[in-house]
């Protein structure tokens, strides 16, 4: 037997079940693309077979499927943005407009819930992030800085905080190798390096994250 | 059956950690072979096409500009390297990276282009690669679920074959196939070699011969038919 003893029978027989959602989602995903015939709307609805690869991978549930997972993930990452990148030069270089008609502008709206909206929603989901902690955490607190940048920069207002991302960046990559090595030098500190390493990672991967909303600020400021 | 049936004879293991290369002249001829082609694109420079004017006895040259052709040779490069991890790997999981690696870097090839038809069948064949993940993982991901592990070195090892474990491979096969951009899905390709700058564009043809050869072989391994 593959499975160990431990694993529950309950959770060994949602296998299949598993792999016939995964199965049904793609050909959803298929069918959606040959009824569709505008490109833009084909590129997203791939997208969606992309999702079933990622349910037929989970379904497997031990660490050697997250290591497809992870992968599989960042593939589809790349090629929707390569293929984006190809329709976009595509539509430019058949009807010969300029590059810059197809960046958003700035919207005219005044509107009160647009000025608080972004801020509840950034800090909400930084508090969330910072009580994951670890990867996983970071991903959701960067998620909450790039949503406040970028949705106040397509208003083109301008953001003045996390001037200093970078560095802590830095730092916090300092941080989660020295919790990184405590586990060796020193096991009785192992709840010590366990929180360098978790809250390491979080403000890493959460700066990382925000660091890709002020590039795109510098990108709209050079225009 | 055992790795020396279709590879002539086992040369030997190079284990890295748990990723452990097997050596045998079947592998190591074609893994020389795209090593050796991959340094010829590395020094080699760009064609130049000429095209004949409509109406007047003028021709035009179609040339790459520098910077362009930096980024393709870089890619050409990347695409050479990935092929040759392809032939080598005794990873089923490995072997499923480089094939998308292929994929991606045959997409970013042709990206640079200006000609819309060239770009409209890059675009084409970016479709059919993306979706052509869903068969790739999910097959490497049957197989790991069938068989428990990834390592081709142990598959060749397990006495059965259960029909899931022809599942996957049937799964990786397509997987291969849309990824690569042979038969079926042809007709995409051929319109992107017409794209000036020949060399670079070859590799694009080499590595989705090898790696079929070389995915004929996994599968071998997997389904043991003698």
């Amino acid at each position: 037997m593959i499975v160990p003893v431990q694993v529950p029978e309950l959770v060994v027989s949602l296998y299949p079940v598993a792999i016939w959602v995964g199965i049904i989602t793609g050909l959803i995903g298929l069918l959606g693309i040959s009824f569709q015939k505008n490109d833009l709307s084909v590129l997203i609805l791939t997208d969606i077979v992309g999702v079933a690869m990622l349910i037929f991978v989970a379904g497997v549930a031990t660490d050697l499927a997250e290591a497809l997972i992870l992968p599989g993930l960042v593939v589809e990452l790349a090629e929707i943005m390569a293929i984006s990148e190809i329709l976009l030069s595509r539509e430019i270089r058949k009807n010969n407009i300029s590059g810059e008609d197809l960046v958003p502008t700035a919207l005219p709206l005044n509107m009160e819930i647009l000025k608080t909206a972004p801020t509840f929603i950034a800090v909400v989901l930084i508090a969330y992030g910072v009580f994951l902690s670890g990867f996983t955490g970071g991903v959701i607190a960067g998620g909450g800085i790039l949503f406040y940048i970028l949705s106040k920069s397509a208003r083109g207002l301008p953001v003045e905080l996390f001037e200093g991302l970078a560095g802590a960046s830095g730092i916090a990559w300092v941080f989660w190798i020295v919790g990184f090595l405590l586990f060796f030098v020193g096991p009785p500190f192992w709840l010590l390096g366990l929180m360098l390493a978790a809250f390491g990672i979080l403000i890493k991967v959460a700066s990382k994250v925000g660091l890709i909303g002020i590039l795109t600020r510098e990108e709209f400021k050079k225009e | 059956m055992d790795l020396a049936t279709i590879g002539g004879q086992l040369l030997g293991t190079i284990p890295l950690g748990d990723i452990v290369l097997y050596l045998t002249p079947f592998n190591l001829f074609m893994f020389g072979g795209t090593l050796a082609f991959t340094t010829l694109i590395a020094i080699s420079r760009t064609e130049t096409q000429v095209e004949a004017e409509f109406g007047t006895l003028k021709d035009k040259e179609v040339k790459v500009n520098l910077e362009e052709f930096k980024i393709r040779r870089f890619l050409a490069i990347v695409c050479g390297l990935a092929t040759a991890g392809a032939m080598i790997t005794g990873d089923l999981f490995n072997f499923t990276l480089f094939v998308t690696l292929i994929g991606i870097v045959n997409i970013g090839i042709v990206s640079a282009v200006r000609q819309v038809d060239v770009l409209n069948a890059a675009f084409q064949y970016g479709l059919i690669a993306m979706m052509a993940s869903l068969p790739l993982f999910g097959g490497a991901a049957v197989l790991l679920a069938s068989t428990g592990t990834l390592s081709l070195l142990e598959i060749v090892k397990l006495p059965y074959v259960t029909s899931m474990m022809t599942f996957g491979s049937l799964l990786l096969l397509m997987g291969i196939i849309g990824e690569t951009g042979v038969a079926p899905f042809y007709a995409t390709k051929a319109e992107m070699f017409r794209t000036p700058g020949s060399p670079f564009i070859l590799i694009i043809h080499l590595s989705s011969l090898l790696v079929i050869v070389r995915a004929i072989e996994v599968l071998l391994i997997i389904n043991k038919p003698f």
